[in-house]
């Protein structure tokens, strides 16, 4: 597989404050990856400089082989972003913002009306083409600003928090909608998110904190490593239970015959539970999350 | 060549759709022309064609204000986070200064003609030869100014106080250009003000129009203030529009090169409020 973002030794400083120290990384055409992190660790800045709006500081930054910082005009081009907060006219109609963002990417003047439909119908705002941006809700916004990410068909969709502020729903819906685009069009999707759950369908995600990566993985590659399932026991036979956990070295802790039990694979989750089959009143597994992840290779709960 | 036009025509329906704004721009001239026409006619004694001489000074200066604001616009844009929208897209930054100024320019020229239009029922004599001419020159004076505003509001860091320091620079200079006051009534320690500020040509250039002096002597237009002895040289209202195209080409190439460097990402917004 092709590499359509090649970061390599990438640093930015504002004044002598490092917001993105030393880092290096690829991603795959076609693939959608993310970057995880608390606020402040560096993945705005990253997004950013990728997108040509901020200078690097030393580094190199490629986008389809064209350097972001040399070759601006052709890596505009190539790609599509939706920021973290709101950059559309308000003052023009959702079909004004489209056109005008055609205008700009020089799509086809007969391909307009059609792609501008195609990317409406995908956000599911067909309707609200002749809306005014600013009568229009927080998420139908943004969802205005993913269609109109999309319109040009770049080769990389940048998106910077795309769901941050969203109801749940709402968060979902967008999720779909950028899955679904992302397959037709063999979009490479680059977003960054502090919602863990959200990196969950990425094919690969960095974890970024203070300005480093500090693990580069697929994300249940990272769990596997990471993380060990968490299985609660509720037993009518306590002493033996316990007494089977400590022979064989099994971490756990108990509290009135309900065990928290940490186990490493499921095929040690299945042998335990069918050898107390019969004295078990109730149990639960709880897989282990990127969030878990992010504890134990950051040794904090992720800051929102 | 679709990007140009494409903020060009942005610009307008921006502006169209803002009646407010339109409203009292419009208001802000008409007081203007109410107050100059009528109080300070006397002041202008000794001049052929008084109304000409008042009403092509409040004409240009609303073409300079408003080319000055509307190019400014951009500090909104920057405020509503649509300015990254246009700097992501693969437009050359040229294209961006030249839209901006196109629709400032626009916008002025059709507000200057409006006023033309109402200073004709009070009072102001123009035939059709000066009557193209004077837009000729407002043309002329709302690029330049709106190049000005544009690189003004690139250097920006700040929204509001920015707003604040262009109305405090915007007046004085304004009452020193001889729009409104003649200059040849000022007191002479001004003089050295006067001749750095952009506007006295602009009005020099745009006023020997409105009161047809294409054979005057430089002596009569020295009398008038149509003409400046600035040690010695003479500054006609040919030098003065050259003067003024000058200044305009000088502040478009700073624009490109501001644009090209610029990064809005740093700039202050405390509050949003209409011109």
């Amino acid at each position: 597989m092709s590499k359509i973002i090649e970061v390599r030794n990438f640093t930015k400083a504002y004044g002598d404050q490092l917001a993105v120290d030393n880092i290096s990384f690829d991603v795959d055409e076609g693939s959608v990856f993310a970057f995880l992190g608390p606020n402040g660790a560096g993945k705005t800045t990253t997004i950013n400089t990728l997108c040509t709006i901020l200078e690097k500081t030393s580094g190199s930054l490629k986008i389809a082989g064209h350097d972001v910082n040399a070759d601006k005009a052709k890596v505009r081009r190539d790609i599509g972003i939706v920021f973290q907060e709101s950059t559309l006219d308000s003052n023009l109609t959702v079909e004004e913002n489209l056109a005008l963002h055609c205008d700009f990417y020089n799509v086809p003047k007969e391909e307009v009306r059609e792609r501008i439909g195609f990317a409406l119908d995908l956000v599911g705002l067909l309707d609200w083409q002749k809306a005014m941006v600013k009568s229009l809700s927080g998420g139908m916004k943004r969802r205005v600003e993913i269609a109109r990410g999309l319109v040009h068909f770049p080769k990389v969709l940048f998106l910077d928090e795309p769901t941050t502020g969203l109801d749940p729903q709402t968060r979902a819906n967008i999720w779909d909608y950028i899955c679904t685009v992302q397959k037709q069009k063999n979009m490479t999707i680059f977003m960054t998110t502090h919602y863990m759950d959200e990196a969950e369908i990425c094919d690969k995600v960095a974890i970024i904190d203070h300005g480093k990566i500090v693990a580069f993985d697929t994300p249940s590659h990272l769990k596997r490593m990471h993380t060990s399932d968490i299985v609660k026991i509720k037993t009518s036979d306590g002493i033996g239970l316990q007494e089977y956990l400590r022979k064989n070295g099994i971490a756990f802790s108990e509290k009135d015959n309900v065990f928290i039990v940490q186990s490493g694979s499921i095929t040690a989750t299945l042998e335990l539970l069918s050898r107390w089959k019969d004295s078990i009143i109730d149990f639960e597994v709880h897989k282990g999350t990127l969030n878990d992840v992010f504890i134990a290779i950051t040794g904090k709960e992720i800051r929102k | 060549m679709r990007a140009i036009k494409a903020i060009l025509l942005r610009n307008l329906t921006a502006f169209s759709r803002d009646k407010m704004r339109f409203f009292f721009t419009l208001f802000m001239s008409g007081f203007f022309l109410f107050i100059f026409s009528f109080v300070m006619k006397a002041a202008a004694t000794g001049i052929a064609a008084p109304m000409n001489y008042l009403i092509s000074g409040i004409i240009i200066m609303t073409v300079f204000q408003s080319a000055l604001n509307n190019s400014m616009n951009i500090i909104e844009d920057v405020a509503s986070g649509f300015m990254k929208e246009i700097m992501v897209a693969p437009i050359a930054r040229w294209q961006i200064s030249l839209g901006q100024i196109a629709s400032a320019t626009v916008i002025s020229v059709l507000q200057g003609m409006l006023i033309v239009i109402i200073g004709l029922f009070i009072g102001l004599k123009l035939d059709l030869f000066h009557f193209i001419m004077m837009g000729v020159v407002m043309v002329v004076v709302g690029v330049t100014f709106a190049s000005i505003g544009l690189y003004l509001a690139t250097l920006s860091k700040n929204s509001s106080t920015f707003q604040v320091m262009i109305s405090v620079i915007a007046m004085p200079l304004t009452f020193l250009s001889g729009a409104y006051i003649p200059t040849t009534v000022l007191p002479g320690f001004l003089r050295p003000v006067i001749y750095l500020n952009p506007l006295t040509y602009t009005t020099s250039a745009f006023r020997s129009i409105a009161l047809e002096m294409d054979g005057m002597t430089e002596a009569a237009m020295l009398h008038n203030g149509t003409a400046f002895d600035i040690g010695g040289f003479i500054v006609t209202p040919h030098i003065a529009l050259t003067i003024v195209v000058l200044i305009g080409i000088l502040f478009f190439s700073l624009c490109v090169q501001r644009f090209n460097r610029a990064d809005f990402s740093q700039v202050k917004v405390f509050h949003r409020r209409h011109r």
